[in-house]
């Protein structure tokens, strides 16, 4: 059965105030000991969810966050991110059915 | 007029290359890697793009499809740095404006946050949370508009043309930008400048946003900084499929 917007859905527009209830961001996992540190990824990443703090890549605590564009995964030399969990809205602006993430298939 | 079309059609070199359906599980030919590989350049070279390059993703575009064969795209190419910089300026400052009435993020303010949620339902695609955000980071000077991308190419539709002269923009874009990345450069899809540059009657004059054309959105171009192409994973979007014996199926 194909997922629907309920009526209360639809009428609530959710906000970056109610974080993890209405706005699931999405999530990188950066590998420490990886990581050396040459800020290609802050640069790249659209939304500010990156930052350097003691010459390694760290998730920003502050908002705004991850959009899982995957920039940041593309663009590292040492493959030291990986990306987690996309970002999902939970009312109004929420996404049907979009499926896992998978990288490029050959059929 | 016959005569020209009819000097073109015999200056046009058919090569001779041999298409074949790939195997099942072949790998990717090289305009898919290209597709697969293509991700948003954020961060650029100083290196200026020859000016040839342009004119040759310039020409990918104008081949691109579009309804009732309208061909409704207009590009302005800018590489003047000064313009860029006073464009950047421009839309920081509109959007600083804009942000004074509805970020409701930094400080809590119900008046604001009523104002800003009107806005996301009348304009649900301007103002949804994700350009939200980029609007106030774009005004904070967190995020920059085009990145410090040595050329800036602007692409506006005729009003006139048929069918959605926005959509066959885009078609025309991405060819452009597929091109792009097929030459090693990087891109970035721009849409923010729209509204802005069209609101500031400077740049109305100045690149010629009247009547019929509409500024649609616009692409940052540059040598980019380290390797940004890639492959990464995303979303399997449902697809509805309706097979030949009558059956009706969800695929990701």
């Amino acid at each position: 059965m194909p997922e629907h917007m309920r009526l209360r859905d639809r009428l609530r527009i959710e906000s970056y105030h109610r974080l993890g209830k209405d706005v699931v961001l999405g999530v990188v996992a950066i590998d420490q000991d990886k990581c050396n540190g040459c800020g290609l990824c802050t640069h790249c990443c659209a939304a500010n969810a990156i930052v350097l703090k003691n010459k390694k890549a760290c998730i920003n605590e502050e908002l705004p966050a991850c959009m899982s564009c995957g920039d940041c995964v593309a663009i590292c030399p040492n493959q030291a991110i990986e990306l987690k969990e996309f970002i999902q809205f939970k009312c109004y602006f929420r996404y049907l059915d979009r499926g896992k993430p998978e990288p490029p298939r050959k059929f | 007029m016959a005569e020209q079309i009819k000097a073109a059609n015999e200056s046009v070199i058919e090569p001779e290359i041999t298409i074949q359906q790939p195997a099942p599980g072949a790998d990717f030919n090289p305009v898919e890697d290209v597709i697969y590989r293509r991700r948003s350049v954020r961060f650029y070279k100083k290196k200026q793009v020859p000016e040839y390059v342009v004119r040759r993703m310039l020409e990918a575009a104008r081949f691109a499809p579009s309804a009732g064969n309208g061909q409704t795209w207009k590009f302005i190419v800018v590489r003047n740095q000064q313009m860029i910089k006073e464009m950047t300026q421009d839309v920081v400052k509109l959007f600083k404006l804009q942000m004074k009435f509805t970020d409701y993020i930094t400080k809590p303010n119900k008046l604001k946050e009523w104002y800003a949620k009107f806005l996301q339902r009348v304009a649900n695609n301007s103002f949804h949370p994700i350009p939200f955000a980029g609007i106030k980071m774009i005004a904070e000077e967190k995020l920059g508009l085009w990145h410090g991308a040595p050329t800036v190419i602007l692409i506006m539709a005729d009003k006139r043309t048929p069918g959605d002269p926005t959509l066959d923009v885009g078609i025309a874009g991405q060819n452009l930008v597929l091109a792009a990345h097929s030459y090693g450069l990087g891109t970035c899809w721009v849409s923010f400048c729209a509204t802005p540059l069209s609101l500031k009657l400077k740049w109305r004059k100045k690149l010629g946003i009247r009547y019929p054309y509409k500024l649609v959105t616009s692409v940052a171009v540059g040598y980019p900084r380290g390797v940004p192409d890639g492959y990464v994973p995303r979303e399997t979007t449902a697809i509805d499929w309706f097979e030949e014996d009558g059956t009706f199926k969800v695929v990701y």
